[in-house]
C-alpha cells in the first residue's frame, strides 16, 4: 500500500476539471448514463435522413440494389469476370453489402467533429457518444441491407441453385464485428485528423473510392495474379470479404493467418482510435 | 464548509491569436519531430511568462480566477465584451479545458450557452423537445414527465407536430427555451439567453430562473449584459475585466463599481490656455463638467440622479446681449430638450454657467449635450457640439419587470386610479 495523504476537503467532490486529459479515460458508467442520448441522436439522424423524401427508408435498399445491377452489367457482362456457378447478382450483392457496412461506418464516424462542431462548442457530453450513435444507426441500416441479402440468398437456395450450410452462415457475425471495428476505429482517427486538417476530408473520399478496388468485392483473391498477391494480402479487409463470401457460398480462399491479422488490426485500430479521440476531443473544441 | 458546490482555483486559459496551429500536417510533424525527438527549441512554442516569439501571439483569456459558490447561491458574472465571461462559462461547463487550474464540484451541471442547442430543422417540435432535452442532459423519463409542461410553457401547442423549420423565429426560440427552462440540474449555468424573445417571454424566463434559485434551491451561475436582471436575480456577482476578477461581492456593489468606472470617462472637459480651448473669435470655452448629485451611497448616474451641467467660457466682446442654450440629445441624435437663459448684458471676461436637470426625469439610456452661444437671441456665436456624454442607468425597486422602459423621458407624474362606485 502506498501512503496517500488524503485532504479531507477534496474527499467529497464529485467531479473535477483539470487541464490535462489522459489517453485512456473512457468512463463506462458515464457513457451508460448517456444511453438515452445515444439512441435519441441515432433517431434524430434517421428521421432527418428521410424527412421529405419520396421513398423514405427504402433508399437503404435501393442504393445497394442499383449498385449491384451496375456491377453485374459492367464487371460480369461487359468485362466478363466469371463468378463460376454463383449467380452474378448474389456474388456482387454479398461483396457490396459488406463494403457498404465498412465504408458507411468509416465515413460517417469520420465526420463526428466536422458535423457537430456547433453542438460541441455549446454543451458538454462525452464526445464519443456521437460516434457511438452514428455506429448504431449505421448498424441498423446495415441490418436492412442484410435482410435484402438473405432474401436473395434464400430465394436462390429454394430454387436449388445453392446449398445451405448453417455452420457457415454463423461465420458472418465475427466478420461483421471485425469489419465494423476497422471502420469505426479508422473513422475515429480520421474524425480527429479532419477536424485539425480540413483538406484531409477530401482525401478520405478519394481514399475510400480507391480502397474499394483493392478489396476483393467483385473479384476473388484467387483471381489476383501471383505477383500482385501481396497487395491484397496486406489489406486487412481482404480476408473479411473472402470469409463473408464463404459463409454464403462455401467457396473462396480461406486463410486463418490472414483472418488473425485482420482481427489484430481491428483491435489495434479501435484501441488507438478511442485513445486518440479521447485525448484530442477537448483540445479540438478550441480550434474547430 | 461542506455546502460549497463549486470551488475554482487559479483558473487560466490561454489562446493563440491568428491561425491556430501551423495549419499543415507536414509542418506539425516536423515540429513534433524536432521538439520530442531532437529536443530542438521550437520557435512556435509557448514559453511561460507570455514571451512573444515568432508571429504567434498569445492571449490569456482568463488569468488566475478563484471563486467558490455555495449550495443554492446565484452568482452573476458581468464585464465588457471580451472580458472572459464566456470562456469561464465554457470551462465550467466542461466544453473547453483550462490551461491551468482546477475546478472541483459536486452535483449535476447543465449549461445553457445558446438557445436551441441540437435542434434539427427538419424534425417536428415534438421530436426536437426530445433531442434538445437529451443533449442538455435530461433522461427520457424526465422529458416524458415534463412534456406537457414544456409545450404549455412554450405556447406552441398548435404547431407541435410541424417541422421547426416552418416556425417563426419567435416560436422557435420559445420552444427552445421552454425545454431549457425545465432542466433540473443541481447547478445551472446560463449565458445571455435573455436577449431573445419578446418582452413578455423574457419576463416569463426571468421568473422561471428566479424560481430555480430561490424556490428550488438550485445553484445558478448567470452571465448577462442586463445588469438589472443580474442585480435582481443574483445576490452576489463577479466583475471580470481582461481575464481577471476586478471586483466581487454583493451584486449591488459590484455593479456600482462596474458602472462608475464605465461612466466617469467623459464627464469633464477642461482647457487651460486660450489656444487649445474650443471656440472662435467671440467665445472660448474653458470647461464643461457634468456633476451628478448621487442618490444614497451610489456612485453611478441612474434615473433618480439629479444632474448639474457647469461650464465656463471667455467672452471677447463688451456690452453684448448673450444667452447660452443646452441641447440634450439621445445617442441616435434626437433632441430631448433645448433650454436657455433670457439674454443678459455682459462685459468682456469669464462667464460661468449652470444648468440643473432634475432626477426622475430622463429615461435610462445614453445622452450627449451640446451648448449653443447666441447674441441678441438671434445670432449664433458658437455651437459647441457633443461636448459631454453620459449614460443614465436603470433603477427599479419592487418590480417584476425587467424589459425596456419606453420613452425618452421617465418623469414621475402621478397616475391616479380610483375605484368607481
Amino acid at each position: 500500500m502506498n501512503k496517500k495523504v488524503i485532504n479531507p476537503e477534496t474527499l467529497n467532490w464529485e467531479w473535477e476539471i483539470r487541464p490535462e486529459t489522459s489517453w485512456w479515460n473512457i468512463n463506462l458508467k458515464e457513457l451508460y448514463a448517456y444511453k438515452d442520448l445515444i439512441l435519441q441522436l441515432a433517431r434524430k439522424e434517421f428521421l432527418g435522413l428521410y424527412q421529405q423524401t419520396l421513398l423514405g427508408p427504402f433508399w437503404a435498399l435501393l442504393q445497394p440494389l442499383l449498385t449491384v445491377l451496375i456491377y453485374v452489367l459492367v464487371f460480369n457482362n461487359v468485362i466478363g469476370i466469371s463468378t463460376g456457378n454463383v449467380p452474378p447478382f448474389l456474388f456482387n450483392l454479398i461483396g457490396i453489402t459488406l463494403w457498404n457496412l465498412f465504408s458507411e461506418v468509416f465515413l460517417q464516424t469520420s465526420k463526428t467533429f466536422s458535423l457537430n462542431a456547433e453542438i460541441f462548442s455549446k454543451v458538454y457530453f462525452p464526445r464519443v457518444v456521437v460516434a457511438i450513435s452514428t455506429l448504431w444507426l449505421q448498424l441498423l441500416l446495415f441490418a436492412v441491407q442484410l435482410i435484402l441479402l438473405f432474401a436473395t440468398y434464400l430465394f436462390l437456395v429454394l430454387q436449388g441453385n445453392l446449398n445451405f450450410n448453417i455452420a457457415n452462415i454463423l461465420l458472418i457475425f465475427p466478420i461483421i464485428i471485425i469489419t465494423t471495428g476497422i471502420g469505426f476505429g479508422g473513422g475515429l482517427i480520421f474524425s480527429v485528423l479532419t477536424a485539425k486538417y480540413r483538406d484531409l476530408s477530401a482525401l478520405i473520399n478519394l481514399l475510400i473510392r480507391l480502397l474499394m478496388f483493392v478489396c476483393p468485392i467483385f473479384y476473388t483473391m484467387s483471381m489476383v495474379p501471383e505477383n500482385m498477391q501481396w497487395f491484397v494480402i496486406i489489406n486487412p479487409l481482404s480476408s473479411l470479404f473472402e470469409y463473408f463470401r464463404y459463409a454464403f457460398l462455401g467457396t473462396g480462399t480461406l486463410n486463418i493467418f490472414l483472418l488473425s491479422y485482420s482481427t489484430i488490426f481491428m483491435i489495434t485500430i479501435v484501441a488507438f482510435g478511442i485513445m486518440l479521440f479521447n485525448k484530442m476531443s477537448d483540445k479540438l473544441i478550441d480550434i474547430l | 464548509m461542506s455546502d460549497i458546490v463549486i470551488k475554482a482555483e487559479n483558473i487560466s486559459k490561454l489562446y493563440k491569436l491568428g491561425t491556430i496551429g501551423s495549419g499543415s500536417l507536414r509542418r506539425d510533424m516536423q515540429l513534433w519531430w524536432e521538439d520530442k525527438i531532437l529536443n530542438k527549441e521550437n520557435p512556435n512554442k509557448y514559453i511561460t511568462g507570455g514571451k512573444k516569439i515568432d508571429n504567434n501571439e498569445i492571449i490569456w483569456a482568463l488569468k488566475n480566477i478563484d471563486f467558490e459558490i455555495k449550495q443554492g447561491e446565484a452568482l452573476g458574472i458581468i464585464g465588457h465584451n471580451g472580458a472572459g465571461k464566456s470562456t469561464l462559462l465554457k470551462i465550467l461547463s466542461r466544453i473547453v479545458k483550462p490551461t491551468e487550474g482546477v475546478i472541483r464540484g459536486r452535483g449535476r451541471v447543465s449549461s445553457l450557452l445558446e438557445v436551441g442547442t441540437g435542434f434539427h430543422a427538419e424534425l417536428t417540435g415534438r421530436e426536437n423537445i426530445f433531442v434538445s432535452g437529451h443533449i442538455l442532459g435530461m433522461k427520457k423519463a424526465e422529458i416524458l414527465k415534463k412534456f406537457d409542461e414544456i409545450v404549455d410553457f412554450s405556447g406552441v401547442e398548435a404547431f407541435i407536430d410541424t417541422p421547426v423549420k416552418r416556425y417563426s423565429s419567435g416560436m422557435y426560440v420559445r420552444l427552445a427555451f421552454a425545454v431549457a427552462a425545465h432542466l433540473e440540474p443541481d447547478i445551472l449555468i446560463i449565458d445571455e439567453v435573455l436577449a431573445v424573445g419578446d418582452a413578455d417571454f423574457q419576463k416569463k424566463c426571468l421568473g422561471k430562473m428566479n424560481d430555480a434559485s430561490t424556490k428550488s434551491g438550485r445553484t445558478v451561475i448567470f452571465v448577462s449584459h442586463n445588469l438589472q436582471a443580474v442585480s435582481n436575480l443574483c445576490p452576489k456577482a463577479i466583475w471580470l475585466d481582461k481575464g481577471s476578477v476586478r471586483s466581487r461581492g454583493t451584486s449591488k456593489t459590484v455593479i456600482n463599481d462596474y458602472l462608475s468606472t464605465l461612466q466617469k470617462k467623459s464627464w469633464k472637459k477642461e482647457f487651460t490656455d486660450l489656444k487649445n480651448a474650443p471656440g472662435n473669435d467671440f467665445i472660448k470655452v474653458f470647461s464643461v463638467e457634468l456633476k451628478p448629485q448621487f442618490v444614497e451611497s451610489s456612485s453611478i448616474i441612474d434615473i433618480r440622479t439629479p444632474l448639474t451641467i457647469k461650464f465656463r467660457f471667455y467672452n471677447t466682446s463688451d456690452n453684448i446681449l448673450l444667452a447660452a442654450g443646452i441641447h440634450l440629445f439621445t445617442l441616435s441624435g434626437e433632441c430631448i430638450f433645448d433650454v436657455s437663459n433670457d439674454s443678459l448684458l455682459f462685459e468682456k471676461g469669464f462667464i460661468d454657467g449652470e444648468c440643473n436637470i432634475p432626477g426622475n426625469f430622463l429615461n435610462n439610456g445614453s445622452y450627449y449635450i451640446s451648448i449653443i452661444f447666441v447674441e441678441d437671441s438671434s445670432k449664433q456665436l458658437y455651437y459647441y457640439e457633443e461636448c459631454l456624454s453620459f449614460d443614465v442607468e436603470d433603477y427599479r425597486e419592487n418590480m417584476n419587470w425587467y424589459g425596456d422602459w419606453m420613452g425618452y423621458v421617465r418623469p414621475k407624474f402621478p397616475v391616479i386610479l380610483k375605484q368607481s362606485k
